[in-house]
């Protein structure tokens, strides 16, 4: 059966009939039908809204109905629920009357362009005493994990070192390799011009321990375990696990940052170690695919120019480099409140934090070491 | 569980009972149709079997937690049901969020986040939620789990609102002694041991009357009106 409203006016007094299936179903039908009793309705006095017809009434029906009379009474209109026997009818209408949202909602919080600006600029301060306050919470536990040994989690240590070393470990292996080739035949193209493919060995060794092995290394673990550390510590925070350990007296950072900055700090060098030696077999690899050098050659023109110089330059910044994915990692996550919203929010965060922040220490290195002639 | 069989009659709230391990969320889960029992049948009404169906949920769950989006403001996690199942667009997708929100005494937080209410609104949105598709059936897991008296108090009256003015059928797992009298017409006892339904009913009667040891102590270890015995 169709859904429809029946309006009859009778002098002052006017009755309305719905009648049919007033469901969710049929939801549009039946706004249709309001709007339509209500463009019919002449009544000046009271309206009777009868209930014998409706086949079927929901919540959403009910609501419909409700409202209707609603903007009847605004209308300065009495109404009048007959019941009909259909009991379920009315005390759903009456229910929705009732408990209307009397609270209006808060007005949606959209903010224009130059007051997100505004907040965003506000918001910076917070950010930054909270990074120091992380930043010197982190610098107090190192004395205090000598001191107190009790209150870092050393036996996490091996498993941490296992996730974020040996585990890592293919993916860096791997990509130090791609980057080794990569070197490899973009030396031989550039200086294969001047018949100089003799230095490809050299470019290599100098690139990637000075540079890029570092780097690339870097980049990884911030993107694998800096994703990793920051969502297992946001989801301890937004489950409350955090309120519990200093509930029980233990200081997160110490119990939690510490033994994840130390497991990054001790595998950071290893990895990067590996991932060197992955790349000069890749610019091996390249340069005899596509040159007339002999492996011996390349060997030997290799261990010519690695010097403890080349080899020192890369590898004394990458407990730094650890330091740094581990401190903003670990702080982002720390930082999290809220849902799972804010586990993926902070997530995000620190991973492009801690891959700008690797850029950031490597330039600064760099630039050192080139201050210093070395 | 090997030995469950009941039903549940249109209009009237069932609740779960038993203690930790006896399958009480189990069943529930077989009941939503989020997991399959191996053996048996579970027949809701005109949709069949609840894990075959397809298209318009044909009930509405209220999880432990609320399990609201954290995401999306309230308003947002009402409509997402109603627009994702529904022609219903514009204005009228408002007026139906504000309508339920109303209904649970939210109307005025429509544009908050979940991770600014508290536990008990947490619940009560939870419930506009599962109502916005406007089913005949609910099912509530651990409604007053965690709330304080006083909350858990405003969701039993709720919950009797519901089933009794709007005529949804109502099956509510719990283990909370004082809601279950309040909401409850009819009730069903399970046991570890039993590995199944050792009692149903009245649970003002279960209370009074049974003479099983387990239900005896389950109702009355922890019912402050129940009658017990001291010596001395």
């Amino acid at each position: 059966m169709s859904v429809a409203i029946r309006a009859e006016a009778d002098g002052e007094r006017a009755r309305l009939v719905p009648a049919g299936t007033f469901d969710l179903a049929h939801a549009s039908e039946v706004v249709r039908a309001v709007e339509q009793a209500e463009r019919d309705l002449h009544a000046s006095g009271d309206v009777d809204l009868h209930l014998f017809a409706l086949e079927r009434i929901d919540g959403s029906g009910a609501l419909l109905l409700a409202r209707l009379i609603d903007r009847l009474e605004a209308r300065g209109l009495r109404t009048r629920l007959i019941e009909d026997h259909n009991p379920h009818a009315l005390r759903l209408i009456t229910l929705y009357r009732e408990r209307r949202a009397e609270a209006r909602p808060q007005p949606a919080r959209r903010m224009g362009s130059l007051a997100r600006l505004g907040v965003m600029a506000a918001a910076v301060p917070d950010m930054a005493t909270g990074a120091l306050d992380f930043l010197g919470q982190a610098a107090a536990a190192v004395p205090r994990a000598f001191l107190s040994p009790r209150s870092v989690d050393w036996s996490s240590l091996p498993r941490l070192m296992q996730a974020i070393g040996a585990d890592a470990l293919p993916v860096t292996s791997a990509a130090n390799l791609l980057v080794g080739i990569i070197i490899g035949f973009l030396g031989v193209s550039q200086l294969g011009r001047f018949g100089a493919v003799v230095y490809v060995p050299e470019l290599v060794v100098i690139a990637h321990f000075r540079e890029l092995g570092p780097l690339v290394t870097a980049i990884v673990v911030a993107g694998r375990s800096g994703a990793g550390l920051a969502s297992e510590l946001a989801t301890m925070q937004v489950s409350e696990e955090i309120d519990a350990l200093r509930s029980m007296g233990f200081n997160p950072v110490s119990w939690l940052v510490v033994p994840r900055c130390l497991a990054l700090v001790v595998t950071m060098p290893l990895l990067t170690w590996i991932g060197d030696v992955l790349a000069l077999g890749g610019g091996l690899l390249a340069t005899i695919v596509i040159t007339d050098m002999t492996p011996r050659a390349y060997v030997l023109s290799t261990a010519d120019h690695i010097t403890g110089a080349h080899f020192l330059d890369g590898m004394i910044k990458t407990p730094f480099l650890g330091l740094i994915i581990g401190l903003i990692a670990c702080g982002q996550g720390l930082a999290a409140r809220g849902g799972a919203a804010a586990v993926g929010a902070r997530t995000t965060t620190a991973v492009v934090l801690a891959i700008f922040g690797v850029i950031v220490i490597s330039a600064l290195f760099t630039l050192f070491f080139t201050l210093l002639g070395i | 569980m090997e030995h469950v069989s009941f039903e549940v009659e249109r209009g009237t709230t069932l609740a779960i009972l038993g203690g930790s391990g006896s399958g009480k969320s189990t069943l529930l889960r077989y009941l939503i149709g989020l997991e399959q029992p191996m053996a048996g049948r579970i027949e809701i009404d005109s949709v069949g079997e609840p894990h075959v169906y397809r298209g318009v949920p044909p009930f509405g769950v209220l999880f432990q937690s609320g399990a609201l989006f954290s995401s999306l403001t309230l308003a947002e996690n009402l409509a997402l049901p109603l627009t994702t199942w529904t022609s219903i667009r514009g204005p009228l997708v408002h007026d139906f969020v504000q309508a339920k929100l109303g209904l649970v005494g939210l109307g005025a937080f429509s544009e908050h986040l979940p991770g600014e209410l508290s536990g008990g609104m947490k619940k009560r949105a939870g419930i506009a939620r599962a109502m916005m598709l406007e089913p005949d059936l609910l099912f509530f897991d651990e409604p007053s789990a965690g709330l304080d008296p006083i909350s858990a108090v405003e969701l039993d009256q709720l919950i009797v609102t519901l089933s009794r003015d709007l005529g949804i059928t109502i099956v509510i797992v719990t283990h909370e002694l004082p809601s279950i009298f309040v909401v409850a017409d009819n009730c069903i006892v399970l046991d570890k041991e039993a590995k199944g339904i050792v009692a149903r009913g009245d649970p003002r009667r279960l209370r009074d009357e049974s003479a099983i040891p387990f239900v005896h102590n389950f109702f009355t270890r922890t019912t402050p009106s129940a009658p017990t015995t001291r010596e001395g």
